[in-house]
């Protein structure tokens, strides 16, 4: 053990919260994001895998399947690839999701994506006004329905959407971008009239 | 002067609220208008006609039209920095404390002094300007040119900066609805009421179109009155989304239009929101009910105030109970200019005359009012405003107000956005959209030549419906509703031909004349293209709204052809002016693009760092202490307390690149020209990319953690060209290896630990169990650890300075934390942050290639690493390099320079030549790629290409500074000026 004390994490935006113009922006800081890249011979394996442990299907590429453990979302990112994103905050999800799928790392390539993303929950009766500002994509709830997710980018950032409840959306950008992209989320907010 | 010009009330078609009177500035003058109001009518309400000066001639001229096709018109809105000039006041909606000037005059508008020009205008004929100032040629640049275009021209910017705020936006719908009049409003309800996702919009406050100027009936209430329901019901429907104030200026590929939706130009005060927002509509379907536009008749003196578009003159009436004059006349040659009188004549308003062209019976008579059939208007008086109209009868009419109709023209703008080339239709005598169309774009209403109220609607309605069910939207769409079938007679009356010297002005936002146009034919320019540009005609904010056909009328007539085969000038974006300001939205000033920055931010800034701007990312450059005041001093403190005894510095911005799978070292032996599926777990090997053609692409180290995981470093600079570039390769060319990608650059804190003391102050930071001694850890050595009591983190031995060196990674949520930690461990052996300055005088005392070493021009061969290059196996670039130009004997070869005066500095960028030989392209050598000045060696080093540097150590050359026109004599050596043995790496 190192003589130093413990190293102290720090959110990236602070743990920033802001209610304003019928729109609550939040940084979400309790969820881990694990990178699962399957390869084509042991699909039906993984998939029978996480319908034991997580109880959910494999979602399709666009949309998330949401397990009651961990309050785990699968996110179909690609064919080949999803996200896991669950309740957890310590520094080895990794490991927290092997200990969970049985085989998980004969049947998938594992990566801990935790930190690679700032993640922000924008909701409220007028957060679909204020996403419109940047979203390029058509996210009305009738052709994006809650369960969908979809790549995009917002104000030239790398941007995951995630319907994840009626009126609340989670927007991944990349870490490193979360100051100039809570600037864009706040700025957005701020311009609706 | 109190709205003098404002009619009873009782109008049951009005739009202004009476109830809401608003103040309101021209020319400092105080006014009172309605809400309601645009400035155009509150500025007619009070009697204002005369409102502007013209482009060259400085003419007096007044209010044309009541739409965004004014070309007159143009004022200058709001003051100081707010000021936007070019506005028209025909669509500017009146608001409490508008403040509007005139532009274009010197002195008070109605005694312009520079009014001299219409004196001079037998000068200042189309083209004079190319004819006339050629000589002394010097003098066109700083005389002629400047003069001119003071005297010229529409409005002036402030010069200050737009305080104003501006946005974006995205929006997306099944059929998107071009135009909220009668066309578009039945489309609306139909694509609506089947359920599509609609967008309507329109450019005007009020929706509803020629509905709100005219006095149509529909569905037995008031035109104005339906529309006005119309809208209440689309409000009231989630699926469509209304959209006033709001233009579609341009037709995009797959179905996107953009759009300026004007926020708050309405009020007098932002509040901070944005004043316009610049839309992208994603629409799977566009209706285009855009109507049509009423065209002039061209007649001499036609461009006095109180000469204006007939269908305007009803708007004023109708819409806004204004009479743009006491005595009004008609000048018509088609039915609908006869509508004007009757309208005004059922208000009440005194009908002077009605001229017709045509040789028929009257479709009216008016009490009092000349009925002229077969007649002609062929001159005007009135220099500030109309007196009299002479007709070709011979007889004189008193009036203030001619309200001239040469029939309606649709609104084909838009639909040319992609090219297409309008078709010419004999019944309307205009143009109409061809069948090139935008993609999924159809035309319907006014805009495509259905002009009659019922027509259009109608086919508003037909199309939507179709669409609609075309995307399979079902909901019952009830029957579209009836209105009146107006007649729309018309006639092929273009202009009046007299043989006075009056002029008859075919454009009025240019000053064109119609002999302009005859002028220019006359010189050989006989495409329409050519006079346009020749004369200026249909340019500046109204693009010839009102103008092109007129003036193609003009010509075809000179020409001996018919409009249709003299042919068509068409239209691009965008379709009304759009500021700058919109153009740019948000993106402005610091943020015109977002910015990364490091896990070690946070503790630069505390430390006061330097920041550089490194593609997105902020990076610290260095990190002054008290008492300096160079950055020299800074820098060569960093460099030599590192190589001294131990500094760090953030490389997270480095890219990272996780891959796994059982094929991963087969892929990485195809990506780099070197091998790794050899790699050892827990080691670490540079690997270098090759292009397809064999040019260097990026070069870095890579990791191997497990037999099938590998984790590779790319450059800051190429990280995700790499990233893309390798998943294309996963995807495209092999996807039959077992492998995957994923960026891991924004996962971890990455700090380079580098000098004699870096394992001692790392031994105190990692946990104990971790043997990273030299033999436990040796040189290129990797692997998974811990730090600071169990947080997980990667360490690579691995050195980019030269010295012992490791890079330690932490999951990025503790990269305050692991640098805090880091010079708390360092304090002992006064350890040092050091920036990108330092860490680059270090790489290239080291002689280590970086971007400016692999700047898509060089190979591994001039690099030195040819070798490199394994002909064990292929991989890209690998057979392309071995081209004969590639590898050639002479080929330039990376190697070291040091000035032969030490005391001299060196520039990257210098060129090299044989020492007495001329500096020129001829006998160019090569180049010096990176320079700095080496604290370790006390002057100044580069590194750069020369060729057949590898055996040329110890000669002297020029290096040739082509900026500063200076040449220093070098001596070349080799690139690693320190330890070139690499023996501090392995201790």
């Amino acid at each position: 053990m190192s003589s130093l004390n413990a190293l102290k994490p720090l959110t990236a935006l602070d743990n920033f919260s802001q209610a304003a113009h019928g729109v609550l922006v939040t940084e979400v800081t309790d969820l881990a994001i694990v990178s699962m890249a399957i390869p084509a011979e042991t699909n039906d394996a993984f998939n029978k895998a996480i319908k034991k442990s997580y109880k959910v299907e494999r979602p399709e590429v666009g949309t998330f399947s949401q397990s009651k453990t961990d309050n785990a979302r699968f996110l179909g990112l690609q064919q080949d690839q999803m996200f896991l994103m669950f309740d957890y905050t310590s520094d080895r999800a990794v490991e927290e999701v092997s200990a969970k799928i049985n085989g998980s790392e004969q049947l998938s390539y594992l990566c801990d994506q935790s930190d690679s993303w700032v993640t922000l929950r924008i909701s409220g009766e007028n957060c679909l006004e204020a996403l419109e500002r940047i979203c390029p994509l058509d996210i009305d709830p009738i052709v994006f329905p809650v369960g969908s997710v979809a790549r995009t980018s917002m104000e030239h950032m790398a941007t995951i959407i995630i319907h994840e409840s009626e009126g609340s959306y989670l927007l991944l950008s990349l870490r490193s971008f979360a100051h100039s992209f809570l600037h864009a989320v706040t700025t957005s907010v701020k311009n609706i009239t | 002067m109190s709205q003098v010009n404002r009619l009873n009330s009782g109008n049951v078609h009005t739009a202004i609220n009476r109830e809401k009177t608003v103040s309101f500035k021209f020319n400092g003058q105080t006014f009172q208008g309605y809400e309601g109001d645009t400035l155009a009518s509150a500025l007619l309400a009070n009697g204002q006609v005369l409102v502007g000066r013209s482009f060259k001639y400085h003419r007096p001229r007044g209010i044309f039209t009541a739409g965004s096709e004014e070309p007159n018109a143009l004022v200058h809105l709001r003051a100081g920095a707010h000021q936007e000039p070019n506005a028209r006041a025909t669509v500017a909606e009146l608001f409490n404390g508008l403040v509007a000037t005139s532009q274009n005059h010197r002195g008070p508008l109605k005694y312009d002094l520079m009014a001299i020009n219409d004196l001079m205008s037998p000068f200042l004929s189309a083209g004079f300007y190319y004819k006339t100032f050629m000589w002394p040629k010097v003098f066109w640049e700083k005389l002629y040119e400047p003069v001119i275009r003071h005297a010229a021209g529409l409005g002036e910017i402030s010069k200050l900066d737009d305080p104003d705020i501006y946005d974006k936006g995205f929006l997306h719908c099944d059929i998107l609805i071009i135009g909220a009049g009668p066309t578009g409003i039945a489309a609306a309800l139909a694509a609506g009421q089947a359920g599509s996702r609609v967008i309507l919009a329109d450019e005007d406050f009020q929706m509803g179109g020629r509905l709100n100027s005219e006095t149509y009936e529909v569905a037995g209430v008031s035109g104005s009155q339906w529309a006005s329901d119309a809208i209440a019901t689309l409000e009231a429907m989630d699926n469509v989304r209304l959209l006033k104030r709001t233009t579609i200026v341009g037709t995009y590929d797959h179905g996107i239009y953009s759009a300026v939706e004007r926020k708050t130009d309405h009020l007098l005060q932002s509040d901070g929101k944005p004043r316009q927002v610049l839309w992208k509509i994603y629409s799977k379907h566009a209706i285009l009910s855009a109507g049509a536009i009423e065209r002039p008749i061209t007649f001499p003196n036609n461009d006095r105030p109180g000469v204006m578009m007939a269908g305007a003159v009803r708007s004023y009436v109708n819409r806004w109970d204004v009479t743009p004059g006491q005595a009004v006349s008609v000048f018509t040659n088609n039915d609908d200019g006869w509508r004007t009188a009757t309208d005004l004549a059922e208000k009440g308003i005194k009908i002077a005359a009605v001229v017709d062209t045509r040789s028929i019976e009257p479709l009216a008579k008016f009490p009092g009012a000349h009925i002229e059939m077969g007649t002609q208007v062929v001159d005007t008086t009135g220099r500030h405003g109309l007196k009299t109209i002479i007709l070709s009868n011979g007889k004189i009419i008193d009036t203030d107000c001619l309200a001239v109709s040469g029939g309606w023209n649709p609104n084909v703008h838009l639909s040319c956005h992609h090219r297409g080339i309008p078709t010419w239709n004999t019944d309307l005598h205009a143009f109409v959209p061809g069948n090139d169309l935008p993609a999924e774009m159809y035309v319907a209403g006014a805009a495509n030549g259905d002009l009659s109220l019922a027509t259009a609607m109608q086919s508003g309605h037909a199309i939507a419906n179709k669409l609609a069910k075309a995307l399979g939207h079902k909901g019952r769409v009830k029957a579209c509703a009836k209105a009146e079938d107006e007649s729309t007679a018309n006639s092929d009356f273009w202009f009046v031909k007299t043989d006075t010297k009056a002029r008859s002005w075919v454009d009025f936002q240019n000053d064109v004349t119609s002999k302009d146009i005859v002028l220019a034919q006359q010189e050989g320019f006989n495409s329409v293209e050519h006079v346009k540009r020749y004369t200026t005609l249909g340019m500046a904010t109204d693009q010839g709204k009102t103008s092109n056909l007129p003036a193609m009328a003009v010509m075809a007539d000179n020409a001996g052809k018919t409009i249709p085969e003299l042919g068509t000038t068409i239209f691009r974006p965008p379709y009304t002016p759009v500021s700058i300001s919109t153009w740019a939205g948000r993106s402005r000033g610091k943020e015109f693009r977002p910015t990364r920055l490091t896990p070690s931010h946070q503790y630069a800034e505390k430390q006061g760092a330097e920041f550089v701007e490194v593609g997105a990312w902020m990076r610290a450059q260095w990190t002054p202490k008290p008492g300096e005041t160079h950055w020299r001093q800074t820098v060569d403190r960093e460099v030599t307390q590192t190589r001294n005894s131990v500094g760090m510095c953030d490389v997270s911005t480095l890219g990272k690149i996780d891959i796994q799978g059982k094929d991963a070292g087969e892929f990485l032996n195809r990506i780099y020209c070197n091998t790794f599926s050899t790699l050892k777990v827990g080691m670490v090997r540079y690997g270098l990319m090759l292009r397809e053609d064999g040019i260097a692409m990026d070069d870095g180290t890579t990791a191997r953690l497990t037999e099938t995981q590998y984790v590779m470093t790319t450059t800051t600079a190429n990280a995700v060209n790499v990233f893309r570039h390798m998943e294309f390769c996963r995807q495209c060319l092999w996807p039959d290896l077992d492998v995957h990608l994923i960026s891991a650059t924004e996962q971890f804190a990455q700090y380079s630990v580098a000098g004699p003391n870096a394992r001692k102050l790392l031994q105190k930071v990692v946990d104990k169990e971790h043997d990273i001694s030299n033999e436990g850890f040796p040189f290129m050595a990797c692997g998974e650890i811990s730090v600071c009591g169990g947080t997980p983190a990667r360490l690579f031995r691995i050195s980019f300075s030269g010295e012992l060196a490791y890079e330690i990674a932490v999951p990025t949520r503790y990269g305050v934390a692991m640098m805090e930690a880091l010079m708390e461990a360092g304090k002992e052996f006064d350890s040092v942050v050091y920036g990108t300055e330092a860490l680059g005088v270090m790489r290239i005392e080291k002689g280590h290639a970086a971007g400016n070493e692999l700047n898509g021009q060089t190979t591994a061969h001039n690099l030195g690493m040819g070798r490199m290059v394994s002909k064990k196996k292929d991989s890209i670039g690998n057979m392309l390099s071995e081209r004969p130009e590639m590898v050639q004997d002479d080929a330039n070869r990376l190697v070291g320079f040091t000035p032969v005066d030490k005391s001299k500095s060196l520039n990257a960028g210098m060129h090299f030549v044989t020492i007495g030989n001329e500096p020129n392209t001829e006998n160019d050598e090569g180049w010096m790629t990176s320079v700095a000045f080496s604290p370790s060696l006390g002057h100044s080093v580069g590194i750069g290409y020369i060729k057949r540097g590898h055996e040329r150590m110890g000669e002297k050359v020029t290096a040739f500074n082509a900026l500063q026109n200076n040449t220093i004599e070098v001596e070349i050596v080799s690139a690693h000026f320190i330890d070139p043995k690499g023996e501090r790496l392995r201790v």
